[in-house]
């Protein structure tokens, strides 16, 4: 499928692969999709955040804090484990932020997982609904968009946008003319 | 009150509750973990006195650290 991919919406893929081994997670996520389309700023995607008025650093925090490699102080609580004092103790061996900024390893080559494939899909399905010869990452945006109840959706929806706004500002940055 | 249902989902009644327990244990765990193995790499342990200490392989802890940590 990737024959109709942008040279954009292609690295996106292949940066999903590194941002979702330095995440430490054991797939590449939708969220990790997500996150490549928007990395170059030049890109359809990182150009319509901009236009919502979103920065993608702000965008990798809120997924990170929604997605699936969260620690959670209060399921921790229900088997007493109290993370305010782990987060202290670990702060004073290894410095501010250590826990949070730690991530698991992972070995090998990534696959992509249900919910990246399913972004996939979802992008070719818009590239369709627009009648557009090639997927660019304004498609992976708008399928992520469109992903319901996964880290990717959520974060845009944390900003207060739902898929009608990104949409807006995808159609609207395609308008302007692209740069890919 | 909710200390009661702190204490009735810590008995471990709700699976719900518990699996995310669990899953958080597991991320903790792995956080901590590689703190540690980083840290003991900056000290110039070799991969086998980690592997020793974690009681895994030297080979399971050069796959999973050895890019990260050379």
């Amino acid at each position: 499928m990737f024959e109709r991919f942008t040279r954009d919406a292609r690295d996106s893929v292949a940066r999903a692969q590194d941002m979702a081994r330095s995440a430490g997670a054991d797939r590449i996520g939708a969220e990790h999709l997500l996150l490549a389309a928007v990395a170059d700023p030049g890109s359809v995607a990182a150009r319509s955040l901009d236009r919502l008025g979103i920065a993608p650093s702000s965008l990798a925090v809120s997924v990170r804090a929604l997605g699936p490699d969260v620690l959670d102080a209060e399921a921790l609580a229900l088997v007493g484990v109290d993370l305010e004092s782990v987060r202290t103790q670990v702060e004073a061996t290894f410095g501010p932020g250590a826990l949070d900024a730690a991530t698991a390893p992972s070995t090998g080559r990534l696959a992509l997982g249900p919910a990246a494939k399913k972004l996939l899909e979802l992008a070719l399905r818009e590239a369709i609904r627009f009648a557009s010869h090639r997927i660019d990452t304004g498609h992976l945006l708008l399928a992520a968009a469109r992903m319901d109840g996964a880290a990717a959706a959520s974060a845009l929806a944390w900003f207060g946008h739902d898929r009608t706004a990104v949409e807006r500002a995808v159609v609207a940055t395609w308008a302007e003319g692209a740069s890919e | 009150m909710p200390d009661h249902t702190l204490m009735t989902a810590a008995a471990g009644d709700d699976p719900a509750e518990g699996l995310r327990a669990v899953r958080s244990l597991r991320v903790l765990a792995d956080r901590l973990e590689a703190l540690q193995v980083e840290r003991a790499r900056g000290l110039g342990w070799p991969w086998q006195q980690i592997a020793d200490a974690l009681g895994v392989t030297r080979q399971a802890v050069h796959k999973k650290y050895g890019k990260r940590f050379p």
